[in-house]
């Protein structure tokens, strides 16, 4: 491999980085607005919810990354393909996160929270001084667990073009006609940046025995 | 002497809980049975009754963390839950009313992602919007009151269960409410750990600190209260000054009853 597959390489790490983060960042917040919506049981809202939240766990990746895609321009959408991709893995990610956030929600201490509102915090202080900080350090092991299952998912948005770091491997080898060093680098790049994931799952393992009282 | 005006309004000032005619039902079991209750300002009252007799019910009534179906309750003369024109308080207004209570329940209920001290300034601060360094200067002081001044940077799940009780106390004390409600504060402790919390409450009974206790431990009660309060199905049976309650009760139940909690 010559210094120029090294740099294509490195540059679809970075595409499947910074595609996969950008879905993440959205889908961890999304996650969590849709959680506390569907908390406050809104009629037909609620249902819209469960609907888009069974239909996203249950479609491919790639099946969505090509939906989303081809079927932008019917509706006079122009849509780049990065961000095609960033929207197929956000609604997809979204779909599960929403599910790890209610059921952090759904858990939590009732003892605690009367503790809090017995001090005269109302709801919205409870929520955000006691009950999110918790629910993070335990939601975080979820979460971890799906930002990984979404960087694993992500080359299904070569699909639609994006040179992202599996994809990018096929590019070289069809000039070097040596497709085994290509792939195995990505294999480890993929691997590093898994096992930055995991190593941060560990510590916020660490920090969650504190709330094991 | 003809009742005047001015007899009257000061009347709020000097009941700290006034409880009148309290029903509570549970899927259409009632719990509370027409409930009459007044709390002078530095009465202390303790509740006793069997369990399920509604002493935690009512407790939880006076801070409106249940709510019941009939009657009122006055916290230093403000209704709870309920606004002048009959409906029900916004979450704001109900919250401002309930800070003017301070609870202690038998399983600590501490907040474990906060520091001892944390758990203190949490609602002074984020409540009363006090300053962090005014919430923590009297923090400090509410952990020294309790003996808990040497544990301020610890986690809860550091500390015993007495320590956590003392702290859950302090957390109380911090908002400066007009009552402090205590719900079996010492049912959940290892038998040792119980007389350091049971000594924190009877130093706060003197230093004239309104107190509702509901609890199993009859020596500190009649020890500590002003009033005796017994409660029976949810009807309150007897009433009285500790001395008659524990010597002379009028009614044959709670002579029972102190005969089996001897
Ligand atoms: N949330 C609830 N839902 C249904 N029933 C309840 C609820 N809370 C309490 N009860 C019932 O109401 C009655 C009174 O309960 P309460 O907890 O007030 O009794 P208690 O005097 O505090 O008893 P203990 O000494 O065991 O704490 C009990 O029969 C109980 O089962
Ligand atoms: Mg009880």
């Amino acid at each position: 491999m010559n210094a120029s597959a090294w740099n294509m390489l490195l540059e679809g790490a970075w595409t499947t980085l910074w595609i996969s983060g950008v879905s993440i960042a959205i889908g961890v917040t999304a996650g969590l607005i849709l959680a506390l919506i569907r908390i406050a049981r809104i009629p037909v809202i609620d249902q819209l919810l469960v609907l888009y939240i069974s239909l996203a766990r249950a479609t491919p990746l790639v099946t969505l990354v090509l939906f989303i895609f081809l079927s932008a321009p019917t509706f006079g959408i122009q849509l780049e393909r990065s961000m095609a991709g960033i929207l197929a893995l956000t609604l997809n990610t979204t779909a599960f996160n929403a599910e790890i956030w209610r059921s952090a929600f759904r858990n939590f201490s009732r003892e605690q929270r009367e503790a809090a509102m017995a001090t005269g915090m109302t709801p919205g202080i409870t929520f955000r001084r006691i009950m999110l900080p918790q629910m993070i350090i335990t939601s975080l092991p979820g979460l971890i667990n799906e930002m990984s299952f979404l960087i694993k998912g992500s080359p299904a948005i070569a699909v639609i073009g994006i040179v992202e770091l599996t994809r990018v491997t096929n590019r070289i080898s069809a000039v070097t006609y040596e497709p085994l060093p290509p792939i195995l680098v990505a294999c480890v790049l993929y691997m590093a940046i898994i096992g930055c994931l995991v190593w941060a799952q560990r510590i916020t393992e660490r920090r969650a025995t504190r709330l094991a009282m | 002497m003809p009742e005047t005006g001015l007899e009257f309004s000061k009347e709020p000032t000097e009941v700290a809980v006034s409880i009148r005619n309290l029903s509570k039902s549970f899927n259409d079991v009632e719990v509370l049975r027409d409930v009459n209750l007044e709390v002078k300002k530095g009465d202390v009252v303790t509740i006793l009754g069997s369990s399920g007799s509604g002493k935690s019910t009512l407790l939880r009534c006076i801070n409106w963390l249940e709510q019941p179906e009939r009657g009122s309750i006055h916290i230093a003369g403000e209704r709870i839950g309920v606004t002048d024109e009959g409906r029900a308080m916004s979450v704001k207004a109900l919250a401002r009313v309930r800070a003017k209570t301070g609870m202690v329940f038998q399983s600590f209920n501490l907040w474990p992602h906060l520091n001892v001290l944390h758990n203190v300034t949490e609602a002074p601060i984020h409540v009363l919007g006090k300053s962090r360094h005014e919430a923590e200067a009297h923090a400090r002081e509410l952990l020294d009151k309790v003996g808990m001044s040497h544990k301020a940077d610890a986690y809860p799940n550091t500390l015993s269960g007495g320590q956590k009780q003392r702290v859950a106390i302090a957390r109380a004390l911090a908002m400066q409410p007009e009552v402090m409600l205590f719900d079996e504060p010492t049912s959940a402790l290892d038998p040792e750990l119980v007389g350091e919390v049971l000594a924190v409450i009877k130093s706060l009974s003197a230093e004239g600190y309104t107190m509702v206790i509901v609890t199993h431990e009859m020596s500190f009660a009649r020890s500590v209260s002003d009033q005796v309060v017994f409660l029976e199905k949810g009807l309150i049976i007897e009433q009285a000054d500790p001395e008659t309650f524990f010597t002379n009760a009028s009614t044959e139940r709670v002579r029972k009853f102190l005969e089996r909690n001897k």
